[in-house]
């Protein structure tokens, strides 16, 4: 359980907010460059921290992620021409480059034109293009942290795939999924026999046949590693290690040859997040069979309603919800595919779940390390202006595995290596 | 729809009756200490004990051993006593931890199906022979660096 208080202090991201100001402190996924795919593309609405903003690349492939709102009157932006290296308000004219300074009023004065140019800025953020992603940092400028270098997002372009879907409800519990190990034995047993981006692994049949982990959980710079221990041959156990970098990264252990999956959990508002999902290899491309699943929604991806971001399987539709597929033992919830697996349940708390009624147990102390360091890190950050983990970039180079090693070790020390990015070497899986 | 803001309101609302009978047991003695800090705060009927000595058991039962241990307020009780209406039992040690004690512990939980976690506080050294001694015996384990993540790890808890 958690206070009213504190649940509130962790689920609330808006301006001014304490967990708002945490999460302003780092680079944050914003959307997909295939969304700016090329110059002068259609502007793209974008709203994050529940701050609404209009993302857009101009003549020259500059990004800019400005206010959404023309100074003017208040005009949507979405409406704008992005053209000639600004976007101009499709009401009078006003045109804005990528910094949200405006450039042009058309319908004054020449003479007076200069002068109230300079006076005319919207609010902007930085924007940038690391790997499929566009990267913005939404707080104070003097401040700026080093670019992001997280794996997935540095590794060859033909090694690595992202997605993002909207998922209705707060990040803190679509993030605290994505650190609750011991559901996977449950929820997703389906999916360790089926899909096409992870049936086979040697690992699976450890995960199928010792339903109840042990874990362990160990601080890390950035985060936690949280090791889940299952029986594996004579004298030795088999760990899947999950590394959680603050506030909203999460990588999933990885099976056999296939890539490693993980996820962004993004705030839009208190109530919506987004979830990036992204599956690269370490050391070689994705092969065509690989990208095609991922395409098609398996693994940690999912389908959509054509034109949106939101899943085909979604709250309205009871996620297609199959009791027949359920009762013949394909899907141990009757939802299929594992994000939407995860989402269902994840949104089916509500938008913001309350915490003060959970009757949490001992394996679920992932999650309540977590809450605590998040915690602890705003506090640091409103009192003493102390800069969180996760935001500088060494915080970023860690990777997941799935190891067997001797009873007698530990998992972090038999697997630090292991757990740390090491270009060109391929990530511990079994 | 169910999951929705508007429909949240309708859940129904009830006092959380269910109290969960929590034993936070020390395992050495910087984790007495530790204990003895945290059995002065407001709890919700968690009782903070201090493992002492293993005690051999004649006759059948759950246990080959049983354990003496130490309360906040100085008496003396038996594991298999604290144990007997326990929801989960939450084991504090240190590097300095006595691997007996953790192996007892986690026995006697097993045997009951008891929840069971180590909290392991790390100080300056590696704690590896606290961690070797607490793997097998606790269903969850957590490597702290701060004792002041104690309490709303027990809190969270419900102790």
């Amino acid at each position: 359980m958690l206070k009213q208080e504190i649940n509130e202090l962790l689920t609330q991201t808006g301006p001014g907010t304490p967990m708002g100001d945490l999460f302003r402190q780092y680079w944050l996924p914003a959307l997909l460059a295939d969304e700016l795919p090329d110059n002068d593309a259609p502007p793209v609405r974008v709203k994050l921290l529940s701050e609404r903003l209009i993302a857009f690349r101009d003549s020259e492939g500059r990004y800019g992620l400005i206010d959404e709102f023309c100074a003017h009157r208040g005009v949507s932006l979405w409406f704008g021409r992005n053209e000639e290296s600004g976007l101009r308000c499709a009401y009078h004219g006003w045109k804005y480059d990528v910094t949200g300074q405006c450039i042009e009023v058309p319908s004054e004065p020449d003479e007076r034109h200069s002068s109230l140019c300079k006076k005319i800025k919207l609010k902007s953020y930085p924007l940038v293009k690391i790997g499929d992603v566009l990267w913005a940092y939404m707080g104070d400028p003097e401040k700026t942290p080093d670019l992001p270098e997280w794996e997935f997002a540095t590794v060859p372009p033909e090694q690595t795939y992202t997605s993002k879907r909207w998922q209705e409800c707060n990040w803190l519990q679509a993030l605290e999924g994505g650190i609750d190990s011991s559901h996977v034995s449950w929820l997703h047993s389906g999916g360790l026999r089926d899909d096409p981006l992870f049936k086979g692994a040697q690992g699976n049949k450890y995960n199928l046949a010792d339903r109840r982990p042990f874990f362990e959980v160990v601080e890390a710079d950035g985060g936690l590693f949280i090791g889940a221990r299952r029986n594996a041959e004579e004298g030795h156990y088999y760990w899947r290690i999950t590394p959680w970098v603050m506030p909203n990264f999460t990588l999933i252990p990885p099976r056999g040859d296939y890539p490693i999956h993980g996820h962004f959990w993004v705030p839009i508002d208190d109530e919506n997040c987004w979830t990036y999902s992204f599956d690269y290899h370490t050391v070689r491309p994705l092969t065509e069979a690989e990208l095609q699943a991922m395409r098609d929604g398996h693994g940690v991806h999912n389908e959509y309603v054509p034109g949106t971001f939101r899943p085909l399987q979604n709250k309205d539709n009871d996620y297609m919800m199959d009791r027949e597929a359920q009762k013949r033992g394909e899907t141990y919830s009757g939802i299929k595919g594992i994000a939407m697996q995860d989402a269902s349940l994840q949104e089916s708390m509500g938008p913001i779940v309350d915490r003060t009624k959970e009757k949490l147990v001992s394996t679920d102390t992932g999650i309540i390390m977590a809450r605590q360091k998040l915690w602890k890190a705003v506090e640091a950050l409103r009192d003493e202006g102390v800069r969180p983990p996760g935001v500088d970039a060494e915080h970023h180079k860690v990777r997941s595995a799935a190891v067997v090693i001797p009873k007698d070790q530990a998992f972090i020390d038999a697997s630090r290596e292991a757990l740390t990015v090491r270009p060109g070497v391929r990530h511990a899986s079994v | 729809m169910a999951a929705t803001a508007a429909e949240a309101r309708f859940r129904i609302d009830y006092p959380d009756q269910t109290t969960r009978a929590s034993r936070i047991i020390a395992l050495d003695q910087q984790a007495a200490d530790v204990v003895r800090r945290l059995s002065g705060q407001d709890w919700r009927g968690g009782r903070f004990l201090v493992f002492e000595d293993v005690l051999p058991v004649n006759g059948s039962g759950h246990d080959q051993v049983d354990a003496t241990l130490r309360t906040a307020d100085g008496s003396r009780t038996l594991l298999s006593k604290e144990l007997e209406d326990a929801d989960v039992a939450v084991a504090i040690a240190t590097e300095h931890v006595r691997p007996e004690a953790a192996a007892v512990i986690g026995d006697a939980c097993a045997a009951r199906m008891i929840m069971s976690a180590g909290l392991i506080l790390a100080g300056s050294e590696q704690p590896d022979e606290a961690v070797s001694a607490l793997r097998p015996n606790a269903m969850v384990l957590l490597i702290l660096q701060d004792e002041n993540d104690i309490p709303p790890i027990l809190t969270a808890l419900r102790v």
